[in-house]
């Protein structure tokens, strides 16, 4: 299979075009860089927040570091609920990433928090009020936490006839339903 | 129906089939996780790659032209059209039908403009060498001197080179889609850390 010699222009047209592109994607990063690069529309919570580089540093990505200059702890104790300042307070003094949890980028209206897969009353039927009494978290969000060999787990794994389970506590309203137990 | 439309027909909704199916796997692949595979790190490493084997596509043209005195390299083409299906392939499972950011999107189109017009590129050039080598035999049972059957083919040559203008859109945008790529990667890089 041989190649054609290509009509003269057709290289010097696509270099220019490619060249237009690129020069047209470098002045709109400066002006509207979320629509050029980010895989998704900031949430309304952080739409006040000027520039990429406020929570992105360059390479190494999105980092607590970045985020505890706006989420200190003073300002939980100022403008969340009682556990919420708590529960952050404790993860900031252990420095906990904040990745863990939350991410951005999922739309205007996208929620920032992971879900709770157990859903809340996980809390109810161990008497934990947080997720590390159980779990450590990867830095990563979406990441699935590794669960720790305590007396919280081990008691939790040894009720249910053998339903508790690693693979099997993710859902756990297949089986409680309603907060009642299950059959 | 012609046999030419008909087979424009099954290579569009073919293309149109493998684009869904990869989109398709990558949402299913994201039901129930927090993030979409696409954003995950095997998302991520998905996207090295279909790059890495996009990359192999590029053997092929190198080859042909550094050693122009040298037979086609016949193999590196096989390579060329494997890896051009594959790799875009793995592209399309690393991106998932999550379109939003301008740089990615204008890689995945230029990319889909030099895989398109590549697979009918070599659907159209299989078609003429088939209509020629059949036209030849023709002429031969016919009983024409082997002078006057080349004259002939020529014409017919002529007008297959004079149809492969996908040529002129293959090559050159493979510029635009390696310009797209290295700033998508770059600021992946840049924004996401590595």
């Amino acid at each position: 299979m041989h190649d054609l010699p290509l009509p003269r222009t057709v290289v010097p047209l696509v270099s220019v075009a490619t060249a237009v592109l690129v020069l047209w994607v470098a002045w709109e990063s400066l002006r509207d860089p979320e629509t050029l690069w980010a895989p998704g529309a900031v949430s309304r919570y952080h739409a006040a927040v000027a520039g990429c580089s406020s929570c992105h540093t360059p390479f190494r990505g999105p980092m607590t570091a970045q985020c505890v200059l706006c989420h200190s702890e003073p300002r939980f104790a100022a403008e969340a609920g009682p556990w919420t300042a708590a529960f952050h307070a404790d993860l900031l003094r252990r420095e906990q990433s904040c990745l863990a949890c939350h991410t951005e980028h999922r739309g205007k209206l996208g929620s920032l928090t992971a879900a709770n897969p157990h859903g809340d009353w996980i809390f109810l039927g161990t008497g934990t009020s947080s997720c590390l009494t159980c779990h450590e978290f990867e830095p990563v969000f979406g990441r699935r936490p590794m669960v720790l060999n305590n007396e919280v787990v081990l008691r939790l794994m040894a009720k249910g006839g053998g339903a508790h389970r690693p693979g099997q506590m993710a859902s756990c309203t297949t089986c409680h339903t309603a907060g009642r137990r299950s059959e | 129906m012609t046999p030419a439309i008909r087979r424009l027909a099954m290579l569009v909704l073919s293309i149109m089939a493998a684009v869904l199916s990869a989109w398709m796997f990558e949402s299913w692949l994201s039901v129930g996780k927090p993030s979409p595979f696409a954003h995950t790190r095997q998302g991520h490493l998905l996207g090295w790659l279909g790059l890495g084997l996009t990359l192999l596509v590029f053997v092929y043209p190198v080859k042909k032209r550094l050693n122009r005195n040298r037979r086609w390299p016949r193999d590196w083409f096989r390579v060329h059209m494997v890896a051009g299906v594959m790799g875009p392939l793995v592209i399309l499972l690393h991106s998932g039908a999550h379109l939003h950011a301008l740089v990615p999107l204008f890689a995945l189109a230029s990319m889909a403009f030099v895989v398109v017009s590549g697979i009918i590129g070599q659907g159209v050039h299989y078609v003429a060498v088939r209509t020629l080598n059949a036209r030849r035999r023709q002429l031969h049972d016919e009983g024409l001197s082997d002078e006057d059957i080349e004259s002939h083919l020529r014409r017919m040559a002529a007008q297959e080179e004079a149809f492969r203008l996908w040529q002129s859109v293959h090559a050159p945008v493979t510029l635009m889609f390696l310009a797209f790529t290295v700033m998508h990667v770059m600021g992946a890089l840049y924004f996401g850390g590595f």
